[in-house]
């Protein structure tokens, strides 16, 4: 039996920050065994909670990434048709009545399994990760809340294959499309927002253990600062850690306008975020303390 | 022990309720649902009551949003008796939101922006017929019909899939045509199968919205007009301009009409202030025409034409837009009346390059367009 406490600590000892609003939906929809539809901004930690929880249960993580133009066949099987046809080519002159023939080439070892069949046929409970659903096309997104209350799936040549273990699914998504009501209501819901300083200043000193604690809380500021300004494309925790990892492997241990701009390309992934960055490097530096020490050293 | 469980669940069907009321969506499978989370919790600690019901129950960020303080007011009323908190409940009843309550307080609330000066301007459109009544006096019954209008017609221009087929790799339909003339040189042994499935209509859509003083009576209108667009049609991007120009698509996504306000206002001159059309087409076809426009994309520019600015500035980006974009249009709320010609210089030197130009002053009118467009597109 799991209890909130163990999923706190599970989550920790895979060095995730987890608030407890976070913890309580992870613990339920384990204990429910619901779907979980993770929804916030890029760059926050969703794809990682399933890789955390995977581990933290000790099973495999299947994972399913979505785009437009995904469809059914993609996310279950498909039929290795040149396998089958050199294996038809092969056995031509054989005297093996058609009916046979037919029979060995439906068979496993001509089935291509994807993430959505894999995860039925797993031989135990994985963790099906549906990352970016709101990519998908609304049809998919249909088809997938049949796959998910079944759990069985009819292939027309062998016949219908039901789940021995329900997987835990997470689904992500990152608000580019409205997502139905009908998926909404078969998940449990969470949403990651960007973290608070406090928040974010314990992953970074969580995942990269080496940075200089001067650094560390230096970065923090600068990153929860960033955030204010209106960004194209607003930095998330894994920007921060890029940097974190990035600046601490150059032995730097403090931050200042020129390390800034050489390295705000880790940051900072759009142009006219970066010139608007660059123009109001000196007031954000100000506000993060950065400037006003530098000065009084 | 068992009636006191019993008691809690029925609390918290009847919470249920009470957020059902605010908007909820929230059926006999989410309370089940949160019933069972009563039994993996420690209901002692009221902190993890809490969170195990917000975690069963919210499916949205914005119910996220409110579900603490929904929480405490639902529990305290609670306990002050039983019988005031059903009578709490029924006023609360009255204050449900609507599907459309934003809109309409969105409508109200620009219209609150303009106060006296509306009054004056308004005059102008007291000429027209009163069959046909201008944006800028729409009652909010009538930006229901509006909606409903808008989202019909982009659904029509959404319209995904189209009868013709088109190459794919994924495995739906075998082409035999193309297999079959693939194969030949293997002396017809079918080894490569090409597939082929639906063509799918990939129109995207960009709007430039004119938000200068001279729309001023419009602008508000237009808006809504986007954002009701943007809500149906999720390949829109949109933009606002005056003096410069704003990008507003991810704040118009999120319903954040407050920032996108907030952000014209800022642009000193920019809300209602004068109008570069051509400096703003500048910067879109510096900034975004690259990434934004090609074949497939419409471009519609809602402005009035009053430009104070570079006109022959307007004129080469108009002509860049138009070489870029599938079609240019142009819609002019002035261009309804009927003494309206198009004398205006901006005007004058863009008509050249759009592709349709047409008035844009009442529901009636944008339906038009639509219609035309959808027409227009589908034959190209």
């Amino acid at each position: 039996m799991i209890t909130l406490n163990d999923i706190k600590r599970m989550l920790q000892e895979q060095g995730y920050i987890a608030d407890d609003t976070v913890a309580m939906s992870v613990f339920l929809s384990l204990q429910l065994n619901k779907p979980l539809l993770i929804e916030g901004p890029a760059g926050v930690g969703k794809t990682e909670i399933a890789k955390v929880m995977a581990k933290a249960l000790n099973t495999d993580l299947i994972r399913l990434q979505c785009y437009e133009g995904l469809d059914a066949n993609h996310a279950l099987y498909e039929w290795n048709y040149q396998r089958q046809l050199l294996h038809l080519k092969m056995v031509e002159h054989n005297s093996q009545p058609l009916e046979e023939k037919e029979k060995t080439i439906f068979n496993d070892s001509f089935l291509m399994k994807r993430p959505l069949l894999q995860a039925i046929t797993h031989d135990k409970k994985p963790v099906l990760l549906i990352d970016e659903i709101d990519r998908s096309d609304e049809e998919f997104e249909s088809f997938l809340l049949e796959v998910l209350s079944d759990w069985q799936i009819t292939i027309p040549e062998t016949g219908t294959i039901k789940a021995s273990f329900i997987p835990q699914v997470i689904l992500t998504g990152n608000r580019t499309r409205e997502l139905s009501d009908a998926l909404r209501r078969r998940c449990m819901y969470l949403y990651i927002d960007y973290p608070d300083f406090n928040k974010e200043w314990q992953v970074v000193k969580t995942r990269v253990p080496e940075i200089d604690a001067k650094l560390a809380e230096q970065i923090t500021r600068f990153m929860q600062e960033l955030r204010l300004i209106k960004l194209e494309k607003v930095p998330g925790l894994s920007e921060t850690l890029d940097w974190a990892m990035a600046l601490s492997s150059l032995h730097i241990d403090h931050l200042d306008k020129l390390i800034i701009e050489q390295t705000l390309g880790l940051v900072i992934k759009d142009w006219r975020d970066s010139r608007l960055v660059q123009l109001s490097l000196s007031e954000l530096l100000e506000k993060t303390g950065v400037i006003s020490k530098v000065e009084s050293l | 022990m068992i009636s006191r469980l019993g008691s809690i669940s029925a609390n918290i069907v009847q919470f249920c309720r009470f957020l059902r009321t605010r908007g909820y969506t929230i059926g006999t499978e989410e309370e089940i649902t949160s019933l069972n989370a009563l039994h993996h919790i420690d209901l002692a600690n009221p902190d993890e009551f809490l969170l195990a019901m917000k975690a069963t129950l919210c499916k949205s960020k914005k119910q996220l949003n409110e579900f603490d303080e929904l929480f405490f007011t639902y529990w305290k009323e609670l306990k002050k008796a039983v019988d005031s908190k059903l009578k709490e409940e029924k006023t609360l009843k009255k204050n449900a939101a609507s599907p459309n309550e934003q809109f309409k307080s969105l409508s109200s609330w620009l219209k609150g922006n303009q106060n006296n000066e509306t009054l004056e301007t308004a005059s102008y459109s007291s000429f027209e017929s009163l069959s046909r009544k201008d944006f800028s006096t729409v009652p909010d019954d009538e930006i229901d019909e509006l909606m409903k209008c808008m989202k019909s017609l982009s659904r029509q221009l959404a319209a995904r899939v189209k009868r013709r087929y088109e190459k794919t790799s994924n495995r739906n339909l075998p082409d035999l045509r193309l297999t079959l003339r693939k194969n030949l040189r293997r002396g017809g042994e079918l080894m490569d199968i090409v597939y082929r499935k639906p063509k799918k209509n990939r129109v995207k859509i960009v709007i430039l919205c004119d938000v200068s003083r001279s729309m001023e009576l419009y602008s508000a209108f237009l808006l809504q007009f986007m954002y009701a667009f943007q809500k149906v049609y999720s390949r829109v991007e949109t933009f606002a301009f005056s003096t410069s120009l704003v990008r507003i698509t991810s704040m118009m996504k999120e319903n954040n009409f407050r920032d996108v306000l907030e952000i014209l206002s800022k642009e000193s001159s920019g809300w209602h202030g004068g109008t570069r059309i051509g400096e703003s087409l500048e910067t879109f076809s510096r900034e975004y025409a690259e990434k934004l426009l090609d074949r497939k994309t419409i471009v519609i520019i809602l402005s009035d034409g009053w430009d104070t600015g570079d006109i022959e500035m307007l004129r080469r980006n108009m002509e860049n837009i138009h070489n870029r974009a599938a079609k240019l249009i142009w819609l002019n709320p002035l261009a309804g009346y009927e003494a309206f010609q198009p004398e205006v210089s901006g005007i004058k030197v863009a008509m050249p390059f759009i592709d349709v130009f047409a008035p844009a002053h009442n529901a009636a009118s944008l339906r038009k367009i639509f219609q035309l467009g959808v027409a227009n597109l589908k034959k190209s």
